[in-house]
């Protein structure tokens, strides 16, 4: 059940020859990939690299054409509760009539499974995920009254209210402020030293070194994978992002030695 | 007035109408509220005309104005549009909303087209099928009331068992996918929950205005509320009010059908609910103007502050021509100045000259807590 019982000698998440078509346009091409246990993972890429359906295909939520998804050696399927999954912020409408701690306790429903109805247990569970992400005194306001980052860290709680061991993020990171920007990554480093993996969809480039430990740059196709440090540089990036990137780690250390 | 409702509530049949009126609009209510959260109440319109053909279809196959059949044959047709359209958008280049359209039009019509065929055969039986148009609250008996009681029930009990479920699949469906949730088929029950508040009424409301039943309540009780719960509850609740309310208007009126009696009342609450609750139009407008008048009253109290600092004197009284200088076009000082005036905060110092009194040094050391502003 939980992390501690995994090998940490098989990959958190294995991905094998993933291929997702929408219609006749190809989404994702041939994917393999391999994320290993306790690690801090950026999927980057340009716009329409496929790095949202790479998160959904894992989880089953759109159709593959081809492929198979591992999760601790296991078929996803076998191992939906060790999956915990952030959907992009603007994926639902904030409008919704319901509270924070309402809403962070949606991830106790899966353990619950069908009928059964959240309980005090849960409600516990709920407030604590949100004093982790120091959202405790908003836990009764509407969510509808959140900015950005406090949603965003709504969502956060509600995975962590999950206990997965691997954390699927879709752009955890975007149009949030500063303080909740750092408070995502504190939550996130704790997380991966606790032996949990966490997948994030990236999209600054600028802080992919200061925050993962590897990285997956996706174009379509895999372009590379692996520690940042190897593969995050400028011939890698030419390949994903064509001319279209002005950003190069070299230039940024050339300065650095300067 | 008070006759007239002690007259209803003593009569049997009466009764027996006004509990179906009750009965029907706790379940549009709650289950309309679903309709409206997922952002599908035209959805609820659709099926609710593409239920005609089925009617006059059951009526014209089974020959007889049966229950039963009317009720399945509605069903029956208000799913397949529902099933047409997602065949339509998942298929082709048509966008939803045209498909919905599509499905809207050419169901309702064929229905008429079906019904105009039944009205002209010989048989008297087809008497009052046009009722199922517009409603006729009147012609309920009590095992049809009996109908709506259970079929009711059935849809507030899979909505009280499934109640975090579909809370689910309103809010992140997606997310409720990963947990082993199946979407799909908590999507079907919902459509048949909603199916099973049209079918039954029918005969009440009619086809088209029921969509309003399950609309316009959800919609109102939004505006009061910010939990789902608190939601479902008071959407029934308008609705039941405005079924009764509407069935009494319609028996007490010569000639006006009850579906139209019962959506005028539901309207007028909708409306009222969206124009002034908490968070309603002119609640919104009210507000607005309340605090762009404190912040001119700010304004116009730091001015005469700066002002007199200019002479070491807080209470340093100036023209109100100065006042205006600086400010823009169109901003009435004297407005503010009387304001404050009324509360205590500056008096005049001549015709045209102001100056701060000690409450008012006091309100603005509260406005900048700084102190000077030099």
């Amino acid at each position: 059940m939980s992390s501690g019982e995994q090998n940490p000698a098989v990959p958190a998440v294995r991905v094998t020859d993933l291929t997702v078509a929408y219609g006749d346009k190809t989404v994702l091409w041939d994917i393999d990939l391999e994320i290993p246990s306790g690690s801090m993972v950026a999927v980057v890429g340009p716009n329409g690299a496929g790095k949202t359906t790479l998160i959904k295909s894992i989880q089953g939520l759109v159709p593959r054409v081809a492929g198979v998804v591992s999760i601790h050696g296991k078929p996803y399927e076998k191992q939906r509760k060790e999956v915990s999954y952030v959907p992009q912020r603007g994926s639902v409408d904030w409008d919704f009539p319901t509270s924070v701690v309402d809403t962070v306790k949606m991830g106790s429903y899966g353990d619950l499974g069908w009928i059964r109805r959240p309980g005090k247990k849960e409600h516990e569970k709920a407030l604590s995920a949100l004093e982790k992400v120091d959202m405790l005194g908003f836990a009764q306001r509407q969510i509808s009254q959140l900015s950005g980052g406090q949603q965003q860290r709504v969502f956060l709680a509600r995975a962590l209210v999950q206990s997965a061991s691997v954390y699927l993020l879709d752009e955890p990171f975007q149009g949030v402020d500063a303080t909740t920007e750092k408070a995502i990554v504190r939550i996130l480093k704790e997380l991966t030293a606790g032996g949990k993996t966490v997948l994030a969809v990236h999209h600054d480039l600028n802080t992919v070194s200061e925050y993962y430990e590897r990285i997956a740059i996706l174009n379509v196709g895999l372009v590379a994978s692996g520690r940042v440090d190897e593969v995050f540089n400028s011939e890698n990036l030419m390949k994903a992002y064509g001319g279209k990137t002005s950003f190069f780690p070299e230039r940024k250390s050339a300065k650095r030695a300067v | 007035m008070l006759e007239f409702a002690v007259e209803l509530f003593s009569d049997y049949t009466a009764r027996t109408i006004l509990l179906g009126a009750a009965s029907l609009g706790i379940v549009s209510g709650v289950v309309g509220s679903y309709a409206v959260l997922r952002k599908q109440s035209l959805v609820g319109d659709v099926m609710s005309h593409a239920a005609l053909p089925g009617i006059v279809l059951a009526f014209l196959i089974m020959g007889v104005k049966e229950q039963l059949p009317i009720f399945i044959g509605a069903a029956l047709s208000a799913v397949l549009a529902v099933f047409l359209i997602n065949l339509i958008t998942s298929n082709s280049r048509v966008k939803t909303d045209s498909a919905m359209g599509m499905a809207l039009s050419v169901f309702f019509g064929l229905g008429l087209v079906l019904l105009t065929y039944a009205q002209k055969m010989p048989d008297a039986n087809q008497a009052g099928l046009d009722k199922f148009l517009f409603g006729q609250a009147e012609a309920l008996v009590g095992k049809d009331v009996l109908v709506i009681g259970v079929t009711g029930l059935f849809a507030l009990l899979v909505v009280g068992l499934f109640w975090k479920e579909f809370k689910l699949l309103c809010f992140d469906p997606d997310f409720g996918g990963t947990m082993g949730f199946s979407m799909k088929s908590l999507d079907l029950l919902v459509t048949a929950v909603i199916v099973s508040a049209i079918v039954i009424g029918l005969q009440t409301v009619g086809v088209v205005l029921m969509s309003s039943m399950l609309i316009a309540p959800a919609v109102a009780a939004r505006q009061w509320t910010g939990g789902m719960g608190s939601m479902v509850i008071l959407a029934a609740l308008i609705a039941a009010v405005s079924g009764v309310t509407g069935v009494a208007l319609s028996a007490g009126l010569e000639n006006v059908p009850t579906g139209p009696a019962v959506i005028v009342c539901v309207s007028v609450i909708a409306f009222f609910s969206v124009l002034f609750s908490p968070n309603g139009f002119f609640t919104l407008r009210f507000k607005d103007a309340r605090s762009r008048r404190e912040i001119k009253k700010d304004y116009v109290l730091k001015a005469l502050h700066d002002l007199a600092l200019e002479h070491d004197d807080p209470g340093y009284a100036h023209s109100e021509k100065l006042l205006a200088l600086g400010s823009e076009k169109g901003f009435n000082v004297r407005k503010s100045l009387l304001q404050l005036q009324e509360a205590g905060h500056v008096e005049r110092a001549g015709e045209e000259n102001w100056r701060l009194t000690p409450s008012g040094i006091r309100e603005i050391r509260k406005l900048s807590p700084v102190g000077s502003n030099g």
